[in-house]
């Protein structure tokens, strides 16, 4: 019998609560996971943007619009690609007023060239062009409200009044995981012919691939500089610094859930280093019998520091198996559904299970410190005089 | 009691990780408080608040100037002294500005184009810095608690709503906590000019005779189909605008606050399992005096709801100093920032301490009833 196996056996002395432990241990980890994958799922949108496109906006609000023909000096511009325009629709399905979900109009035809991730049918693609009511739903939104390719269905505007009739004409998938599968993508020209006149021919924000990523902050820095002597300055930023900044919107959040995260693995090493402690007090008799017959004070921390280890091992991947489905099939599935707005893409990443199971590991060896070091500087006459 | 003493340091490990989910569960509900308390103060039941219809936000709203006075000379509305009705129109915008600190990190920050009026409407409102802006200049007034957050948002400094547009920051306010406090208050025509928004408002505000007199001003406002306007009390209005962010906030404590409890709770019970171990004999020798299973039951579980009491008592007081702390959010209804406090209110208090103690419990009972199953003679012997 080796020294690893007799801490194997320790663990298994007192099993209702080597159990709680594990079990303990667990919990503390699906709690860890979840908050590091709500993070994560934030983080996605800044750091899965495409790193070749920029967007320009009002310079102070985005409640004001560009005047169209900045589109055209945009795509003028030296290192620019494609170029596209949308407005903010904002309306609202009059069956189901309290689900929000976002509508857009966009130019079909730059908009897929600039927005290459979306997926859609080629033939959804060809019958959207031609039809101006055409409308282009994310799957996860056609899914949650029932609509199928051909349905006709009618939206109550909160920006542009009255009741405007669509009829759907394709439904989009994303090959990028920043891309919302929630939108509601219609035709500009429809918008713009119907728009009071004061709202005709402007246009929200303009997107546009360039050329060159390294480019992107200095081409930005152009498009604004071209407009400022203008009526309507204009702020041109890539689509990650984009994210960044309306990430930065929800910073003390993510800070809270940042610490939180953190504290569940200090509570997890309480309950650990409670246990081991405990294991080790108990048995202070055999460690004295057993430093007596000759073993080593490396070898006592050796075999209380394993114990910790192994509950800690045992209890993070027990956690990893509830974590996995949990989050995934169930809480991430109905983020992604009714959520999809703010968790567009709401998984487990490998390297938060990779990090969760080491900082497992990590903290039981923490928790199993303090107990190990008391056992190691045990004096033999103490240990054995001392009564169980 | 006592025997919680014997064993400190796991006593201590025990009552600090329930003191830990006691602090982030009244933390969580604090700031749900928070949230209910700063737009719910925004708001009133005696008001009357008319946006166009079909908008579901100041901001989605545009109302022609001229149905104002219409609105205003609505049945309901209350008069001041002089007969003049009480209530005003006012433009709502979000701009985005600098934060203060940051590289170009920008936020967005919602602009109030008010008038005089809004003062007599909302007597809470009173300036704690500097002086009211001079009605009809590029003087500005903004709120407590974004002074100093973004660039040139503090008392006598300056930042543009347009180029070539800057206007002064005369004056801090205070509203009694509510979401005015986040917010800039500017001329109403200086707004308009800046952003083309001449001849609108966003909003019709009025004060009712009494908050029943709603319907009779409700049914006035909405009759005449050809106005397109949609009135509501202005407390349910910013009910509306907070639910989004408080169900989020509330979802996302209540998740962690479970998860947390569970890990406590295993916490609690190997402290009571051993507990119970420890002194099997004791317990053996209490039940051969005569004690019977029951009072041995309650004995341990007492032992454990104080452990768990004390440990939510820390936890709570912790959590109450929370209320120093200003949070800072996006109201994900007007995408612009509003700072929260957190709020600790008696009952919340109360209610997570008891939870504590409730989880004390429910993890001492099963080691509580391996205790009263001992058997006095197998004890004794062992």
């Amino acid at each position: 019998m080796n020294i690893a196996e007799i801490a194997a056996r320790n663990v298994l002395r007192n099993k209702t609560r080597t159990l709680l432990t594990m079990f303990g241990v667990a919990i503390a980890i699906v709690a860890f996971i979840l908050l590091r994958t709500v993070l994560d799922a934030w983080m996605v949108a800044a750091e899965h943007a495409a790193k070749d496109r920029i967007a320009t906006r009002h310079k102070v609000t985005f409640v004001m619009q560009l005047p169209k023909r900045y589109v055209e000096e945009i795509r003028n511009t030296p290192g620019i690609k494609d170029v596209t325009w949308m407005n903010w629709f904002g309306a609202k399905d009059p069956k189901n007023e309290r689900e929000f979900f976002a509508t857009i109009a966009v130019d079909p035809k730059s908009f897929l060239q600039v927005y290459d991730e979306i997926v859609i049918p080629p033939d959804q693609i060809e019958s959207w062009l031609t039809n101006r009511r055409g409308a282009v739903v994310g799957d996860v939104l056609a899914k949650q409200r029932g609509w199928k390719v051909g349905d006709r269905i009618t939206l109550r505007g909160t920006i542009y009044p009255g009741d405007w009739d669509f009829q759907i004409s394709g439904i989009y998938s994303a090959k990028r995981k920043s891309m919302d599968r929630n939108t509601f993508w219609f035709h500009w020209d429809y918008l713009n012919e119907s728009a009071p006149l004061r709202a005709r021919d402007t246009v929200g924000w303009i997107a546009a691939r360039i050329d060159d990523p390294a480019r992107a902050a200095s081409l930005s820095q152009a498009i604004d500089k071209k407009f400022e002597e203008r009526d309507t300055q204009t702020l041109t930023m890539s689509e990650r610094a984009m994210n960044v900044s309306f990430l930065g919107m929800l910073s003390a959040i993510l800070r809270a859930l940042d610490i939180i995260s953190v504290v569940i693995l200090v509570i997890m090493t309480l309950i650990l280093g409670n246990t081991i402690a405990m294991g080790v007090r108990e048995r202070t008799h055999e460690y004295g019998t057993l430093r007596a017959i000759g073993f080593l004070p490396r070898h006592l921390v050796a075999f209380v520091l394993v114990e910790g280890m192994t509950i800690g091992i045992l209890g993070g991947g027990l956690g990893l198996l509830i974590a996995y489905p949990f989050v995934n099939h169930g809480l991430g599935r109905w983020l992604e559904e009714n959520m999809g707005g703010f968790f567009p893409y709401f998984r487990i990443e490998n390297t938060t299970a990779v990090a969760a199971m080491g900082l497992a590991i990590a903290f039981s060896l923490i928790a199993a410190a303090l107990p190990a070091y008391r056992a190691a500087n045990l004096k033999v006459t103490d240990a054995l005089r001392r009564v169980g | 009691m006592r025997s919680l003493a014997v064993r400190r340091t796991t006593t201590l490990a025990t009552a600090f990780g329930i003191a830990l989910v006691v602090f982030v569960l009244a933390s969580s509900l604090m700031l749900g408080a928070g949230i209910k308390k700063t737009m719910g103060s925004s708001g009133r039941p005696e008001h009357g608040f008319v946006l166009r219809k079909g908008s579901d936000a100041e901001l989605a709203s545009s109302i022609e100037n001229r149905l104002v006075s219409l609105v205003l000379a609505a049945p309901g509305v209350a008069r001041d002294s002089a007969g003049a009705p009480i209530g005003v129109g006012e433009v709502v915008l979000v701009i985005a500005a600098e934060k203060e600190g940051t590289e170009g990190q920008v936020s967005n920050v919602q602009v109030r184009g008010t008038t005089e009026a809004a003062f007599a409407l909302r007597p809470e409102v009173h300036i704690v810095a500097g002086r009211r802006a001079q009605p009809g200049t590029d003087e500005v007034m903004i709120g407590s608690r974004i002074r100093g957050r973004f660039k040139g948002v503090d008392l006598d400094r300056s930042f543009e709503l347009k180029k070539n547009r800057p206007v002064k920051v005369v004056g801090v306010f205070e509203s009694g906590g509510s979401s005015f406090e986040s917010e800039i208050w500017a001329d109403i025509d200086t707004v308009r000019t800046s952003f083309g928004r001449e001849g609108v408002v966003s909003s019709v505000t009025a004060r009712l005779d009494r908050a029943t007199n709603f319907e009779g001003f409700e049914s006035t406002v909405e009759t005449d189909k050809q106005l397109g306007l949609d009135a509501e009390r202005e407390n349910v209005y910013y009910d509306k605008q907070s639910e989004d962010t408080m169900k989020f906030v509330m979802g996302m404590g209540i998740v962690i606050s479970v998860l947390f409890s569970v890990g406590a709770m295993i916490g609690a019970m190997i402290t009571m399992y051993a507990a119970v171990s420890q002194r099997r004999r004791e317990v053996g020798t209490l039940r051969a005096l005569g004690f019977s299973r029951f009072a041995i039951l309650t004995s341990f579980l007492i032992e454990a709801f104080l452990l768990a009491l004390l440990g939510g008592a820390v936890g709570a007081a912790f959590a109450s100093a929370m209320a120093f702390v200003r949070f800072s959010m996006m109201n994900f209804a007007t995408w612009s920032e509003v700072v929260f406090s957190f709020t600790p209110t008696p009952k919340i208090l109360i209610m997570s301490v008891l939870a504590g103690g409730i989880m004390g419990v429910l993890g001492g009972f099963f080691p509580a009833l391996n205790a009263a199953r001992t058997s006095p003679i197998e004890a004794m012997r062992g």
